[in-house]
């Protein structure tokens, strides 16, 4: 009884839209990597420009490429470009 | 247009920069050069007047030449001042007189080594300058980064693959159970896109919706960071799996009121934890499912055991016993509202919206080194989930069952209201002292002696009414009492 048969659709009940995994309530929880290294990047990268070291920009530049990696696709690219600048 | 000009431009900024700094450290170098011409400074004119005496004591005998050897000397004594004295001006391009030098004559034996040697010592910096033994440090940090890129392209590209080998293996099974296979959100008309959605180099999404009971499906492919480098460092510390998390939506009326789950004791019990329904409706820790001839990885959280006896199947049992290694977790709840959220103290808020859910967490095989074929071993897990959707519908608790349950939900609920009372009679407190001091205030900015006066009377009337009422109720309370 109640074998899998092919989908019944009520014409009458709009199809319900994809909504994506409500990130809105919690942001935190998706995984804060990029964010993090994003700061990280932008503090080195102070400090290598302030302080004259060049093993900070070196670090910094690893944090903008980590956090490249680990970020979601629906950020903005420029912000990207900027933040490995 | 303008934006790629614009963006040209600022890449070119940081270069120069760059290129600048080098300059500096040539300039820097060519300093030191001076430094020490500053000092040879006077070297430099007794070399060349010792060049110049031998010129001199030379031309003295051959008187015919002496005009144009001195000019010559004197000129080329004057392009020497120019190339190292550039910054000091003409003031000693004069040629000297030759008063001046005559102690010089005694040396003309050592001037012609003293005359190669500045010429050499220009050359070596530039060589050093260019050896491979200074730059080890960027030589180091570009290998890392090229190191990092590469896994990237590899790790991106391994997690296409396997994604794209999960869907090529589920297509037909989700497109004979749903209307819409794969959408994005973005069209107008709800067309199946037959695609997944990437959302990250590592998460893949597939929303299938159209089939009866259920309101929607979310599958969520998520794959292990294959493309970070630090990840896949980590990884080899401590090895993880790629997980599928399905969450099906139903309909409010294809499924009754009850909370269930199914999986590894370590799962439920961070899922107790963490879940909202599961810590309110299953207060008991999660049993052994070895009665119903579940293997001992598996536990059991129910709201109540009629329950349980419902969703232990056989089918399930077959299902559950034969994929136990696949499964993490199965959750089936009408009152699912995600994971606890972190409230602040004070802060008032309203029950958190529930959705009648259904939640799969599947491992996929090989903890990390995942083959397009450990992905099509899930198949079978999705024909599972589809049963279970069925199931769920069919399912229904009888009259004790519901009356326990209700039970729960109105206890549930009440303690709720009983914590929120505190707030909300603080909310409300607060609420009325401020109404008063806007009054007072009122009160007091009011120039005119009269109208001060009225209000004052009719803010003593109002407050001389909330007395009286109060008493009224308390007299009704006593008199209820007797």
């Amino acid at each position: 009884p109640g074998p899998p048969s092919p989908p019944a659709r009520c014409p009458c009940h709009p199809l319900p839209r994809y909504k994506p995994p409500a990130t809105e309530t919690n942001p935190a929880l998706e995984d804060p990597t990029p964010d993090y290294m994003n700061l990280l990047g932008m503090v080195f990268s102070m400090c290598g420009l302030m302080l004259k070291l060049k093993w900070c920009a070196w670090i910094a530049v690893y944090c903008s490429f980590i956090s490249f990696a680990n970020s979601r696709s629906s950020e903005d690219t420029k912000q990207m470009m900027s933040s490995f600048m | 247009m303008k934006n790629f000009y614009i963006f040209i431009a600022v890449l070119f900024i940081p270069w120069s920069f760059s290129v600048a700094k080098y300059d500096e450290f040539e300039d820097g170098d060519d300093i030191m050069e001076y430094d020490d011409n500053d000092f040879a400074e006077f070297e430099d004119v007794s070399e060349d007047v010792v060049t110049e005496s031998p010129q001199r004591i030379i031309t003295t005998e051959d008187d015919e030449e002496e005009a144009t050897v001195e000019l010559e000397g004197q000129d080329e004594n004057q392009e020497d001042f120019d190339d190292t004295d550039a910054q000091e001006g003409d003031t000693e391009s004069e040629p000297y007189d030759d008063e001046e030098f005559e102690g010089y004559e005694e040396k003309p034996d050592s001037s012609p080594s003293k005359n190669k040697d500045p010429i050499t010592i220009v050359n070596v910096p530039a060589h050093l300058q260019n050896s491979w033994e200074s730059y080890y440090m960027e030589i180091l940090m570009v290998t890392g980064l090229l190191a990092y890129i590469m896994n990237y392209i590899i790790g991106k590209n391994k997690n296409n693959r396997l994604a794209h080998a999960w869907f090529n293996t589920h297509r037909e099974l989700l497109e004979s159970n749903f209307a819409l296979v794969g959408d994005d959100g973005t069209n107008k008309e709800a067309t199946s896109t037959g695609k997944l959605n990437q959302e990250n180099e590592h998460i893949y999404n597939l929303w299938c919706s159209g089939r009866v009971c259920c309101e929607g499906m979310l599958i969520q492919l998520k794959f292990l960071k294959r493309q970070d480098l630090l990840n896949v460092l980590a990884r080899m510390m401590r090895p993880a799996s790629d997980q599928v998390q399905i969450k099906v939506t139903m309909n409010d009326e294809d499924m009754d009121t009850y909370v269930f789950a199914v999986g590894t004791r370590k799962a439920l019990v961070r899922l107790q934890k963490e879940m909202q329904d599961l810590s309110e409706f299953c207060s008991d820790k999660p049993k052994s499912g070895a009665k119903y001839g579940l293997p001992d990885s598996l536990a059991i959280l129910s709201e109540m055991g009629e329950v349980t006896e419902g969703m232990m199947d056989a089918k399930m049992i077959h299902f559950l016993t034969h994929y136990a290694d696949k499964i993490e977790s199965v959750q089936f709840s009408d009152q699912f509202s995600g994971p606890k959220l972190m409230q602040e103290e004070g802060q008032l808020t309203k029950l958190p919206e529930t959705k009648k859910t259904l939640l799969f967490t599947f491992n996929v095989p090989g903890s990390g080194n995942t083959s397009p074929k450990d992905m099509e071993s899930l198949l079978p897990l999705m024909s599972m989930v589809i049963y279970c959707i069925d199931k769920a519908k069919k399912f229904r608790l009888n009259r004790e069952g519901k009356q326990k349950a209700d039970k729960n939900r109105a206890r549930v609920e009440e303690n709720f209201l009983k914590l929120t009372h505190v707030q909300r009679q603080e909310a409300a407190q607060s609420r009325r002292e401020e109404k008063k001091r806007a009054e007072k205030e009122r009160i007091m900015n009011e120039e005119d002696p009269e109208k001060q006066r009225r209000l004052e009377e009719a803010a003593l009337r109002r407050e001389q009414k909330k007395l009286e009422k109060k008493q009224m109720k308390m007299k009704q309370i006593k008199v209820k009492a007797m």
